[in-house]
């Protein structure tokens, strides 16, 4: 009989940061199609079947004309596309967090060449984060180690049940590990939420803070464990007996660790949140073993902040218009140069500012000419002039990804690419030697 | 004295990098030399002459004055590491201005955007107007920010002002800033700043303050919980000897940093 399906086996998931690099994936030899995903969540093996041809789906390069999007040859849009942004005065690059690491270097090559800007999907989630990072360190671990030892976990302002689906069961909460023989049994798990999310039901305990007051929480536990009285009965709608309570858990724990996601790193305070909560994590190392892990959103949001960094410095918010990389959020961060209209041309690698930036800015965006390197229909390259059409990194073209982590894995292929679609490297490629050939180069 | 008086005579559609503006760059120079100092346009470099109309005489620094009229609201770090002699600008100005300076004066007859005399390490520089947020604060990833020198503002300072101030008691150094009004985290990280508030303040202030003197005369949206009201004074005496008088409350803090502080926060009773 003969073979219709053949199976790719340890593949690395490329949706959250999780990273799960267990996947089965079923691939339909005949038509070239995804048809059976095993291991993965829901939201990973939605992505796997979303790589099947369909409507969502761009084949061929699109220019825009007179309002309507017209399939074109790749040289010609290429040429359109290199036009743009050797004309433009102020170019912004963005997005990178959903492709893998080669084409993000292939990107840093292209904006040192035009000297524009460089921004990657951080500057919307932890971007905060890397900010306190910078001010006063963090004490950061591999998720294994989580998984073999933590025994008190703490998610902040996170909700893995529905953003990281699998992270419960894989790293840090179902799993047993060598010395959390009894997997769940074993640990203990504390959810600080203003909601009471499916994660906060699961957890042995929860915590509810008011909104946008968690930065008076966590100085009120540091100030506890100090060993200091408090003037007050309650903070962000917490009472001091139950603060000390948990100061008490924290520091008679053997291996803790905290998980902070973005209701705790974009709520008011932002990288304030997380400078105080390094700072907590460190003072508890007086007493036992603590450490905090950010979770990542974007499979490889962490690769984009690695890739930056190795070859400019910084992780993201870069500026390039001096020839040199200058970094400073707030003013090269995409979000405000946008609101302060400083922009005139854009190239959006993999990700979607369209449908997640504010109104003000994306209104900016639109306004002036649009690139989008993109595999699906999206927001933003229904509003672009020039669409490249990308195969899925991690499904139809190989690549490395960093998890949530840190810890690099590799992407593998699955199957070819459909139509004249090509991977978001090589496109980057053919564009960086078409803005050579215009410049001059 | 000898003033030199440039006018911005072209619309700005980005910011201009004019890191050039200051009177130790214009020291000695005659206008044709001055006109061909550099400054940043988008991705290009340009000169001062492309951009601003230059007329009047310079000789040393401490006798330069810099005369700045015509909106320069878009141009930034105007006054970057000044060490003598004043800027008088006639108009809100840009980001970065008076960054690192640590001589001399600079006066904003207008608004001043973010990082107003970042980083400072002397001199003053004053605000007739509304700053924006990290006025004298660290730039990303440093441990101390300003180190000396005043800066006024009339109106509000934005969140984050005085970010890791550090004062020196041997080489008797005391940032101090004014302000009529300040958004929240005011004097995070303080290390020996001081802080004088003419009315209301944000959220979180002095927060994770190591020591350091904050005065408020107005009141604060939310005090954070880890300081600890030591009792009432009648007069607030600052390290740069001046005395503020009135009726306030003394708190200590920021506890989170230590169990006894020398930290202290004083507002308005």
């Amino acid at each position: 009989m003969v073979e219709k399906v053949r199976t790719v086996k340890d593949v690395s998931c490329p949706f959250c940061g999780t990273l799960c690099d267990d996947l089965e994936i079923d691939v339909d030899i005949k038509k070239d199609i995804v048809v059976e995903v095993r291991n993965g969540c829901q939201i990973g093996t939605k992505k796997y079947f979303s790589s099947n041809p369909s409507d969502h789906r761009y084949m061929k390069p699109l220019i825009k004309e007179n309002g309507e999007h017209k399939e074109v040859s790749w040289d010609e849009a290429l040429d359109k596309a290199a036009d743009i942004l050797v004309n433009a005065q102020r170019p912004l690059l963005y997005g990178f967090s959903s492709t893998e690491c080669e084409a993000q270097s292939k990107g840093v090559e292209l904006a040192e060449m035009l000297n524009a800007l460089l921004d990657n999907t951080a500057s919307v989630c932890h971007g905060p984060s890397l900010l306190a990072i910078q001010d006063v360190g963090a004490s950061l671990a591999t998720l294994g180690e989580i998984k073999n030892r933590a025994d008190t976990i703490i998610f902040w302002g996170s909700n893995p049940v529905h953003a990281h689906p699998r992270h419960l069961s894989r790293y840090s909460d179902f799993i047993r590990g060598y010395f959390r023989t009894d997997g769940r049994n074993d640990r203990n798990i504390i959810v600080i939420d203003p909601r009471n999310t499916h994660t906060a039901q699961i957890a042995d305990k929860y915590i509810k803070v008011n909104p946008s007051e968690d930065y008076e929480l966590i100085q009120a536990i540091r100030a506890v464990l100090r060993g200091s009285e408090l003037d007050v009965k309650e903070v962000s709608g917490v009472s001091i007996d139950d603060i000390k309570e948990l100061v008490e858990v924290l520091k008679s724990s053997n291996f803790g660790v905290v998980f902070f996601g973005m209701g705790f790193t974009q709520s008011l305070g932002k990288h304030r949140n997380v400078d105080t909560a390094i700072r907590l994590v460190a003072e508890l190392n007086d007493y036992t073993k603590f450490l905090l892990i950010p979770m990542r959103g974007h499979y490889n949001v962490a690769g984009a902040n690695q890739v930056f960094t190795w070859n400019t410095g910084y992780a993201y918010s870069i500026d390039f218009s001096r020839g040199y990389p200058r970094y400073n959020p707030g003013e090269f961060s995409s979000v405000d140069m946008l609101m302060r209209d400083e922009i005139d041309a854009s190239l959006i690698v993999a990700s979607d500012p369209g449908s997640n930036f504010p109104a003000a800015s994306v209104k900016n965006l639109f306004k002036h000419p649009l690139i989008s390197i993109e595999p699906h229909k999206t927001p933003t390259s229904a509003f672009a002039d020039v669409i490249l059409p990308a195969a899925i990194a991690g499904i139809e073209c190989e690549g490395t990804a960093y998890r949530m982590d840190g810890v690099p894995l590799r992407l593998r292929k699955v199957k070819d690419p459909p139509g004249e679609t090509l991977s978001d490297k090589e496109i980057l490629e053919k564009l960086i030697e078409k803005v050579k050939e215009k410049m001059g180069e | 004295m000898a003033d030199i008086k440039l006018k911005i005579k072209k619309k700005l559609d980005f910011p201009l990098e004019a890191d050039s503006i200051t009177p130790d760059n214009f020291a000695g120079k005659n206008i044709a030399d001055i006109k061909k100092l550099p400054l940043f346009y988008a991705t290009k470099q340009v000169t001062i002459g492309d951009y601003f109309e230059v007329s009047g005489k310079s000789t040393d620094v401490a006798d330069t004055v810099i005369i700045i009229d015509g909106d320069v609201s878009n141009v930034k770090r105007i006054g970057e590491n000044m060490t003598g002699g004043e800027i008088i600008i006639n108009s809100g100005v840009g980001m970065h201005v008076g960054n690192h300076m640590s001589g001399g004066k600079i006066t904003v007859n207008g608004n001043a955007d973010d990082w107003a005399g970042a980083m400072l390490q002397g001199g003053e520089l004053e605000i007739n107007g509304d700053a924006g947020h990290y006025v004298g604060s660290a730039y990303r990833g440093y441990r101390q920010g300003m180190k000396n020198g005043t800066i006024k503002v009339k109106g509000k300072v934005g969140v984050e002002s005085m970010l890791w101030a550090k004062s020196s008691k041997p080489s008797k150094k005391w940032p101090t800033l004014y302000c009529g009004s300040a958004d929240a985290f005011l004097g995070i990280h303080n290390h020996g700043g001081t802080i004088v508030v003419e009315g209301d303040v944000d959220r979180c202030v002095g927060a994770d303050q190591a020591w350091g003197n904050i005065v408020i005369k107005g009141k604060v949206s939310r005090l954070l919980p880890s300081y600890k009201k030591v009792g009432e004074v009648k007069e607030v005496q600052l390290p740069n000897g001046e005395v503020i008088k009135g009726k306030f409350i003394e708190y200590s803090g920021d506890h989170t940093i230590k169990k006894e502080t020398n930290g202290r926060l004083y507002i308005a009773a």
